[in-house]
């Protein structure tokens, strides 16, 4: 009996599997077989949208601005403000992990992706790229006091070297540097925190972000690379869609005319002066409507995330009750294969994968991730809740002639809350921590307003530390009130 | 839907069967309940018969055979039917079963209000009447967690009499009593049964049976093995297993 019941259920998640992936993978072959209408889609919307990750100056970062308005700037903001106004349209930046940048253009999530990116080979399998519009070089970022020890690259070998991942300083590192330890990291200012701190003896990143380190902390120095490298290498281009020439052909224009004009010094300078005014009012202070924001949207999701996981969860937890074999299989399956899934890949299969066929927003798909996620949790917790009320009390209520819905109303459901209401606390708590992972794909949540403050004070301990305390209150204050009621209802009950 | 019924008989069991899986629990059980007995059923544990109890109001559904309350083959019903059915059958559980999320007063009044649709003050008056009745009239408004067994278990029965049944099903009902709370449970009973009610009852309380059974049924091994009177089954028994059971009962008082 038993076996045959696994059985059957495995059969169901499988035959959900290869529906969904048919699915998918069906509708992204259509778009990528559609003629090229890219440059008429931009100038039809009058939106040119771009994605970037704004912790790499003076590539792009966010700054807090004389007029303490938040935005992101730097060299590339101004070429892709160049290509917007050159077609006539307005700017849209969206702002993600760097991961997840040519994702963004792959899936249509972005027309555009510039973030200081190398046109390697590798990288032209999956995306269209302009012409180069800058040439940097690489370097490495060291310790003021290792100047000595470390002259140049050949001193590298044997050591630790941080860099960040899916980049290619990672590659090269990887490739150049015999014996070298690499650690990988999604952020920058991550990576020049390990080096402070002595986790890692250099950190390889493109040489005018070298220098924007240099310039705004006396701890670190710069040594150059000896990597013997292709203009693809050492040069940074706009990624594209795959097919999107006409797009791509435009962008080629306007960065014609930048080299022609070497724009590029210009807006190199401008992005240094940004970065002056950053570095004069490090204090968390200074940046607290960052902060606030991040609690602001952290909440947001949480609340709307939890709301609709109990409601969800409250179905599925139904559905499990069922008289009908299917409507508990749906369940079941459902509910295992969220929880056999971490909540990070939901996040992006949402925001990437399900982009494929609706354009979702980042928030939107954070929140929708997030309550699925937190839906299958809900749904086991009302499950066992249900399950704990003896057998008896169901019995005796039917003994007495009490419907289906009365039995469950009055007696099992009130009896299954006081169990239920703990756990569904922790639930809740678990939210406000785990909701963070939306911040890969650009949420502004606490978590990635941290990111922000650290690239734009070049602290790197210090957010860090507030963001701590900041979740802290916010669950402290959270489980206070949890408690309050729970005590309300043992009170109640022993009247 | 009173045509089948020739006679007084309120129940009727009829090759009554129920196999959990390849287990068979019950097999062919028959008998007759008339308007007003009181039958006792005695056997020793894992016999069946607290599943042959829940088969009467289809707690447990049969597997095969018919019971016949009322006329009606209830084996037949939908469970909307079923629903109707059960509330004139009252049930007394071995573990009380009261529900702890509500006052003795709300466990008496919630079958009246939401099955048979009573006014609040008329189940309230029911209620009030019913705890004076089991003597329990101080303890209207406490959570069973502070009642004795004792006095849950007479709230129990109050509580299963609120919705005034026909027939009353008891599965050892003082069995989890400490053996001082036992009388006052089984004097309820006793009066319950002078008053005409028609009962099932499983125990193993012998007093009980001689005084107050109509009829006496020993059930061992998923069959009923033998019917008769108090007087017959204890000081007389013709079946072995039945000898050897008293016996023991006897031996261990
Ligand atoms: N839901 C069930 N599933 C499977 N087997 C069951 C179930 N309920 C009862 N049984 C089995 O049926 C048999 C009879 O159980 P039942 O409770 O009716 O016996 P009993 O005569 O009331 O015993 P006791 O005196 O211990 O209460 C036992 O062997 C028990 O294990
Ligand atoms: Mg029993």
């Amino acid at each position: 009996m038993k076996k045959s019941k696994t059985k059957g259920i495995i059969q169901f998640i499988l035959l959900f599997l290869s529906v969904f992936t048919f699915f998918v993978m069906g509708s992204s072959n259509n778009s990528a077989s559609a003629a090229d209408n890219s440059l008429q889609k931009v100038k039809q919307r009058g939106e040119l949208i771009m994605a970037t990750s704004p912790d790499y100056p003076p590539y792009e970062f966010q700054s807090s601005g004389a007029n303490g308005q938040n935005e992101i700037v730097g060299m590339d903001i101004e070429v892709a403000k160049k290509i917007a106004k050159d077609l006539h349209v307005k700017l849209v930046i969206k702002s993600m992990n760097f991961d997840s940048v040519l994702v963004a253009v792959e899936t249509g999530k972005a027309d555009m992706a510039i973030g200081g990116i190398n046109p390697t080979p590798a990288r032209r399998q999956s995306v269209d790229f302009s012409k180069i519009y800058y040439t940097g070089g690489q370097s490495f970022l060291i310790n003021a006091s290792d100047v000595n020890k470390i002259k140049s690259q050949k001193n590298l070998a044997g050591q630790n070297v941080g860099v960040q991942t899916g980049t290619l300083q990672y590659n090269l590192a990887k490739q150049y540097i015999p014996n070298v330890t690499i650690k990988g990291m999604d952020k920058t200012t991550d990576l020049v925190l390990a080096l402070k701190t002595h986790k890692v003896d250099a950190v390889g990143m493109e040489k005018p972000s070298a220098e924007a380190y240099v310039k705004n902390d006396p701890s670190v120095k710069m040594i150059p690379s000896t990597y013997k490298l292709t203009q693809n290498e050492t040069g940074v281009a706009i990624a594209f869609k795959k097919g999107a020439t006409s797009l791509t052909n435009a962008a080629n224009k306007s960065i014609t005319e930048i080299q022609k004009k070497n724009l590029t010094q210009q807006y190199l300078a401008s992005a240094g002066k940004y970065m002056k005014v950053n570095t004069v009012n490090t204090s968390m202070w200074h940046y607290w409507d960052y902060f606030a924001k991040g609690v602001e949207y952290t909440l947001l999701i949480s609340l709307i995330s939890s709301l609709v996981g109990v409601l969800l969860g409250m179905f599925l937890a139904l559905m499990r009750f069922s008289k009908l074999k299917w409507v508990r299989a749906i369940s079941i399956s459902y509910t295992e294969f969220v929880r056999g899934t971490p909540l990070m890949v939901q996040v992006m299969f949402v925001y990437f994968g399900i982009g494929v066929v609706v354009n979702l927003p980042a928030l939107l798909s954070g929140i929708i991730a997030v309550s699925l996620n937190s839906g299958a949790y809900v749904s086991e917790i009302i499950r066992g809740g249900i399950n704990s009320v003896e057998k008896g009390q169901t019995e005796a209520a039917a003994s007495l002639g009490l419907s289906e819905t009365d039995l469950m109303r009055f007696v099992v459901l009130p009896q299954a809350f006081k169990n239920i209401w703990p756990a569904l606390g922790n639930e809740f708590i678990a939210l406000i921590k785990e909701s963070s992972i939306v911040s890969i794909i650009g949420v502004t949540d606490l978590i990635y307003q941290l990111n922000i403050v650290r690239a734009d004070t070049y602290r790197g301990v210090m957010p860090i530390f507030v963001a701590m305390l900041l979740y802290f209150f916010m669950t402290f204050i959270l489980t206070r009130i949890l408690n309050h009621y729970e005590g309300k209802m043992k009170h109640a009950d022993s009247e | 839907m009173q045509t089948q019924n020739k006679n007084d008989d309120i129940i009727q069991i009829k090759g009554l069967g129920k196999n959990f899986g390849d287990k068979v629990i019950l097999k062919d059980i028959n008998g007759e309940v008339k308007s007003g007995q009181v039958i006792c059923i005695i056997g020793p544990s894992g016999a069946g018969k607290s599943t042959f109890l829940r088969c009467l109001n289809m707690l447990e559904k049969p597997t095969s055979g018919s019971v016949i309350f009322d006329g009606t083959d209830l084996t037949k019903l939908s469970d909307k039917q079923l629903v109707e059915v059960r509330e004139k059958m009252g049930m007394v559980f071995q573990s009380f079963n009261l529900f702890p999320n509500m006052t003795v007063r709300k466990n008496l009044k919630l079958a009246p209000i939401r099955v048979k649709h009573m006014s609040d003050e008329e189940a309230d008056k029911v209620a009030t009447h019913l705890l004076d009745r089991v003597g329990l009239s101080d303890f209207a408004d406490v959570y069973p967690d502070s009642l004795s067994g004792g006095q849950k278990q007479r709230v129990a029965i109050a509580r299963a009499l609120a919705m005034n049944p026909e027939v009353m099903l008891f599965d050892e009902p003082t069995s989890a009593l400490d053996p001082e709370m036992v009388g006052e449970v089984l004097g309820v009973m006793q009066e319950l049964a002078n008053e005409g009610m028609t009962m099932v009852v499983v125990t193993h309380e012998m007093g009980f049976a001689k005084q107050v059974a109509n009829q006496v049924w020993f059930m061992a091994d998923s069959a009923i093995l033998e019917k008769d009177t108090p007087d017959e089954i204890f000081s007389n028994p013709k079946n072995p297993r039945t000898k050897d059971f008293i016996g023991k009962i006897i031996e261990a008082k």
